[in-house]
């Protein structure tokens, strides 16, 4: 369980405090593949970047005793300057890997970079990058794998594959993505979290949820 | 099966700052003079600017060779304005990468400014090089006052890079005031001159800046003869406390929001 405990959320900008979450109290249940559904800027991102720990509320705090991924989105901390092999050696490093050659190996045979591996990430073509930023998160045991629109960008195969390997992970681990396209959610989730106006509700029926976002 | 290795707080950062400093090495100089230049050009500025100053300004200022002394200058100066923005820009430039939460600003800084002491060291070595093979002489009075004195800079310099770093992430613009600042910093701090050689009633015009007091402090411990009047290694230090202590208070209880916004 993740427990989102009294947040409050506000970005500063010219009009004043723009308020995501207003003294939001909330548990994430384990055991579900959740898909967040809501509307552009209702805070999807945020609530993302949140619990992964890459930003800090203004109030409260979140507790968890489970390890979250970082939020993989296309590219995150991804250099494109660095070659594949540099990048997924400097994410290895950063989060703690014991056996570095072993994580590089598992991250090729997922990416299917071929030789491109070696070649700064610049050159890779916009169906790549995301497929290194995916690879390099799905080598690494965490227990919720935090995903922003990164599968929708890769082809048919690329996606088949993903879903095996979290299928394949789901027993211990379990993901909560945000995407825009249904059929991608329905393909990896099975409840929901509808995030309208700073509020979050759980649907422990997806379709349920769905039928609620669209209703919005 | 990956598994994460269990490491405490300290274990985290040692990792990180080694992980982002290697990163720096790779990316800070992307083509293909590579690192080399972030040494090389250092030190042909240096050796022109010292060259010739010997030449117009005599062998000897302040019995000191005239060579050394400017090296000394231009060095410390250089080393201490390019380790402050390398700090200062370190937290914008690793931004996105503060979406791992291992990453946190500070290593950010840590990173960067190691990476400046790092060429800064290869820099001296290249100066000392040079001078040995022009056959000047490379005699030390006092090497640890010499240590001290670049150490303190250093730290200085980063400590005012960490606040800069931290107010630019809330206010974008103190990055133009903090290269305006600069700028005249290349000629108050006694790069080019020695406090001697200004009139004693105008030395507090100057003697607030701790940078001169670490350029003339090093020009004494090379040779002894040159003298340490007005400036005080209590007064550096004193300095460098403050402004490490001060920044790293106004970090702590600011980079959690900056990272936020």
């Amino acid at each position: 369980m993740i427990r989102l405990d009294n947040i409050t959320k506000y970005y500063p900008s010219r009009l004043g405090k723009q308020y995501i979450f207003k003294d939001l109290s909330f548990d994430i249940p384990s055991d579900h593949n959740i898909g967040i559904l809501g509307a552009n800027g209702a805070g999807k991102s945020t609530l993302f970047r949140l619990l992964a720990g890459s930003e800090y509320a203004n109030q409260g705090r979140i507790l968890t005793d489970l390890s979250l991924s970082w939020p993989v989105a296309l590219a995150t901390g991804i250099h494109p300057q660095m070659t594949g092999r540099e990048n997924t050696r400097f994410i290895a490093k950063v989060n703690g890997i014991a056996d570095i050659d072993e994580y590089e190996r598992r991250v090729i045979k997922f990416a299917e970079l071929g030789k491109q591996f070696d070649l700064p990430v610049k050159s890779y073509s916009s169906g790549m990058r995301p497929r290194l930023a995916f690879a390099c998160s799905i080598g690494i045991d965490f227990d919720v794998y935090l995903i922003d629109e990164v599968t929708s960008v890769g082809d048919a195969k690329f996606r088949r594959k993903a879903k095996a390997a979290l299928l394949e992970r789901s027993e211990k681990a379990n993901v909560i993505m945000v995407s825009h396209e249904m059929d991608e959610i329905r393909q990896f989730c099975d409840s929901a979290i509808v995030l309208h106006k700073g509020e979050l509700t759980f649907y422990n029926d997806l379709e349920q949820g769905i039928a609620q976002y669209q209703a919005l | 099966m990956t598994t994460l290795l269990k490491r405490n707080k300290w274990e985290i950062w040692r990792d990180v700052i080694f992980a982002l400093f290697v990163r720096e090495i790779r990316t800070g100089f992307n083509d293909k003079l590579g690192l080399g230049w972030a040494i090389i050009s250092p030190i042909v500025f240096i050796f022109v600017l010292s060259f010739a100053r010997s030449r117009i300004g005599g062998a000897e200022t302040h019995s000191l060779p005239t060579f050394t002394f400017m090296a000394i200058g231009i060095l410390f100066i250089q080393s201490f304005l390019l380790t402050m923005s390398g700090s200062a820009g370190a937290i914008r430039k690793n931004k996105a990468l503060f979406a791992f939460r291992q990453v946190q600003p500070i290593s950010a800084v840590l990173a960067g400014a190691l990476f400046e002491l790092l060429t800064k060291v290869f820099v001296i070595v290249g100066i000392i090089i040079m001078m040995y093979f022009m056959g000047m002489e490379l005699h030390i009075s006092d090497p640890l006052l010499l240590l001290a004195c670049f150490f303190l800079l250093w730290m200085l310099a980063v400590s005012l890079g960490l606040l800069f770093g931290i107010a630019e992430l809330f206010v974008i613009e103190v990055g133009k005031v903090r290269q305006l600042v600069e700028r005249p910093m290349f000629f108050i701090s006694g790069t080019f001159f020695s406090l001697q050689d200004i009139p004693r009633e105008y030395w507090h015009f100057l003697d607030w800046n701790p940078v001169l007091h670490a350029i003339e402090l090093t020009r004494f411990a090379v040779r002894a003869t040159y003298g340490s009047e007005g400036v005080s290694m209590g007064y550096l230090s004193g300095i460098v406390l403050v402004f490490s202590f001060f920044s790293l208070a106004v970090y702590h209880i600011a980079w959690k929001q900056g990272v936020s916004r």
